[in-house]
């Protein structure tokens, strides 16, 4: 908890350990939204990182690891980039991590390279990103990744006429794209394709318009938060559910924490997504159990609290392979191709992409025990970046 | 006011351009201090520079004009955005980027003001943010131009002069910013006690009698929002110079909001308002954020309330009135 004795209590902590002459202090920036209306999401990282550390020790060979907190709280990228460099020349930093917006993440690649610093990306799922830099690591997910499988499920399911709903901005276009490509291979027709603003809160004329399509099932993403909310009430109330019109999401629209305004209206949602915290595994059962002793609580656990206990374990053997050194193509070296059981399932790091190798899972909105969760149905094992696939 | 005004006249017949000697010399100094005594912050000091421009080409229509607008980020954003496809077009010298900034901006100035000086009051109000979120919705959706929400990536212009660098420390970037703000800044000076900027105060003051002793006042709003828009413009140059990547907060509301926020907490209608409130502002935002990342919103929050509650007025012109009244005190006993 050092950050909550902010720069002088760092600088005391960093000083009490510089003086020992074997043990030094290996730095680890994160930067996350730790305020802000994301402020959730960088609380997962936070408590993901802790309990990574708690379970493995803040030391690794002879060396101390002190995780740094930054606050980008919204997408901003000359912000980003500056705290990028504050990091690096001024706390001097090893490694950079977190990054949940995509602008922000790029604004931060160019910097890498000169700087000698790898960078784990625990959220932004753009595609491109990794592309930008050859010491950007991801232990996160893309959109495409997760869509590939859903537009699989789509047809095995049935579906011939298929509208898509998402949110018109980045992912939400990536999402259809996704889907509208892979869908169509599988020889379905895309009868509706409607983008819907990121404010918008009355969901009615869509749900009318998906209606009038005559489509059999509903494709959507909306990025996690109140919309989302609205926006599986407004497909209940204009009757298509009833009405037989299924509803097939990324997990961003059913993400742990949102379940519960969702309500029992959403049970029977069929998603896919990459973790649930629902995933019925010992290393998900220890990982929630780990996550609840560092202060997180059970209802708010997410993806990006994985990807933050993933990344640092990535971090972690990228100090063991350079014993502390700044070696950044030592560092990669190690980590290419590593393979491990993650809470969400097996995992390993592509050596071309350096993004995360992952189960992708459909999952059914489900109570049980008198709370909601995503039960997972069907396993689409090892997944690459079907984005960075595509080139 | 007059009074005041008629107090820097007579104080320039003596010399010429006293008070923009001296500015370039404080401003000089100041930067050179931050460059010496903050040598790890380069990166900080050169992101506030870029935003110091937004709040003074904001206090130039609304404290200077009277203007009320909540859209002055389009105009920061668009020019940025230009800079932004120009570098990656090939054009990579930092000077002609800022040339290209500044006159994108002029022009988004120029529009927005044909627009927004055409009403008053509320409806101005309005039409600002309505032109501020028409610019933000287009940024949205021409992501061929902008990037999107992925953001408008890969801007690596070249080195200053064809000499320096743009390095990983932010010296060229700083040193290369606060020289364009120092420049930027003195010529304002001089702008503002011309005789249009006079005119422009006068308008602000009582538009109806400033009509009635002949002045346009329409097609001068526009012009001084052009003005306005090419100083914003260099802003937005200067920061996609320096970042390499232009993303939709550049063009947000929120980002016009905040500018506000800087130039009331400094003074709105002096330049040296802008300038000190947005440094003070970001100085403060950024220690504590980086104390506190969890709740530093909140101790700014309560920040703002304290400054609006005892120097309503902004902290410029509160500290011109505690000089103003210890000064003669203190010239009587010595």
């Amino acid at each position: 908890m050092t950050t909550k004795f902010g720069f002088a209590g760092a600088a005391v902590i960093a000083a009490l350990f510089a003086t020992p002459a074997h043990s030094d202090v290996i730095k680890v920036g994160v930067i996350g939204t730790m305020s802000g209306p994301y402020a959730l999401f960088g609380q997962n990282f936070k408590h993901g990182i802790e309990a990574w550390v708690a379970e493995h020790g803040a030391k690794v060979g002879d060396h101390q690891v002190e995780f740094i907190y930054r606050d980008e709280e919204s997408p901003n990228p000359a912000k980003s980039k500056a705290l990028a460099q504050e990091l690096i020349v001024k706390d001097k930093v090893q490694y950079i991590a977190g990054l949940y917006f995509t602008p922000d993440a790029m604004a931060v690649a160019p910097l890498l390279s000169e700087a000698k610093v790898p960078m784990i990306v625990m959220n932004a799922a753009t595609s491109a990103i990794v592309e930008k830099s050859p010491y950007i690591v991801r232990t996160s997910f893309t959109m495409w990744q997760n869509t590939v499988p859903a537009a699989k499920v789509a047809f095995a399911k049935g579906a011939k006429k298929v509208a898509i709903a998402v949110s018109d901005y980045g992912p939400g276009i990536d999402a259809e794209a996704a889907f509208k490509k892979t869908f169509e291979a599988e020889g379905g027709k895309i009868v509706e394709a409607i983008r819907m603003p990121l404010s918008t809160t009355d969901f009615g004329p869509i749900m009318q318009r998906i209606k009038d399509s005559g489509a059999d099932m509903i494709f959507t993403f909306l990025p996690a938060g109140p919309p989302t909310l609205g926006f599986v009430k407004a497909y209940i109330d204009n009757g298509l559910k009833a009405g037989g019109v299924k509803l097939l999401s990324t997990g961003d629209l059913v993400t742990e924490p949102d379940l519960p305004n969702i309500g029992d209206s959403g049970i029977g949602i069929l998603s896919t997504y990459h973790y649930s915290a629902a995933h019925n595994s010992p290393e998900n059962k220890a990982f929630l159990a780990e996550m609840v002793k560092v202060g997180a609580k059970p209802d708010d656990i997410t993806m990006a609290s994985v990807a933050a206990y993933d990344g640092a374990r990535v971090i972690y053997k990228m100090i063991e392979a350079t014993n502390g050194q700044k070696d950044p193509d030592k560092a990669l070296a190690a980590v290419k191709g590593m393979k491990w059981v993650s809470p969400r399932g097996p995992v390993s790091i592509d050596p071309e992409t350096r993004h995360i190798t992952q189960n992708i899972y459909l999952r059914e909105v489900e109570k049980k025990d008198g709370k909601l969760q995503n039960t997972e149905l069907q396993t689409f094992e090892a997944q690459p970046d079907w984005g960075l696939a595509k080139h | 006011m007059s009074d005041r005004l008629a107090m820097e006249d007579r104080r320039s017949s003596r010399l010429p351009f006293p008070a923009e000697l001296g500015a370039l010399v404080a401003m000089a100094l100041a930067g050179l201090l931050g460059y010496l005594v903050f040598p790890d912050d380069l990166a900080f000091l050169t992101r506030l520079i870029g935003i110091v421009f937004l709040v003074l080409s904001l206090d130039l229509v609304t404290g200077y004009c009277g203007i009320a607008t909540l859209g002055q980020s389009a105009i920061f954003g668009v020019a940025a955005y230009a800079v932004g496809n120009a570098c990656l077009a090939g054009l990579v010298d930092p000077v002609a980027l800022l040339g290209v900034g500044m006159v994108a901006g002029a022009v988004m100035g120029l529009a927005s003001g044909v627009l927004v000086a055409k009403f008053q009051g509320l409806p101005q109000l309005v039409l600002s943010i309505a032109v501020g979120q028409l610019v933000a919705a287009m940024a949205n959706k021409l992501s061929s131009v902008t990037g999107g929400s992925d953001g408008l990536a890969g801007i690596s212009p070249g080195p200053v002069l064809g000499i320096f660098n743009f390095d990983l420390y932010g010296r060229t970037g700083y040193v290369f910013s606060l020289v364009v703000l120092v420049i930027v800044f003195v010529i304002l000076l001089r702008f503002v006690r011309s005789p249009f900027g006079l005119l422009c105060r006068a308008i602000k003051d009582d538009s109806l009698r400033a009509r009635m002793i002949g002045a346009r006042v329409y097609p001068r709003l526009i012009l001084m929002y052009g003005i306005s828009g090419a100083v914003a413009g260099i802003g937005g140059a200067l920061t996609a110079i320096n970042t390499g990547v232009v993303g939709l907060d550049s063009v947000s509301f929120e980002r016009s909001a905040e500018t506000l926020v800087m130039l009331v907490i400094g003074g709105a209608g002096t330049l040296w308002g802008a300038l000190i409130g947005s440094v003070v502002f970001q100085i403060f935002e950024h220690y504590v954020s980086a104390a506190n990342p969890f709740h530093w919103m909140t101790i700014l929050g309560l920040m703002l309330i304290v400054v609006v509650l005892f120097a309503p007025r902004g902290l410029v012109p509160l500290a011109v009135s505690v000089v103003d009244r210890i000064a003669p005190r203190l010239g009587g006993k010595s």
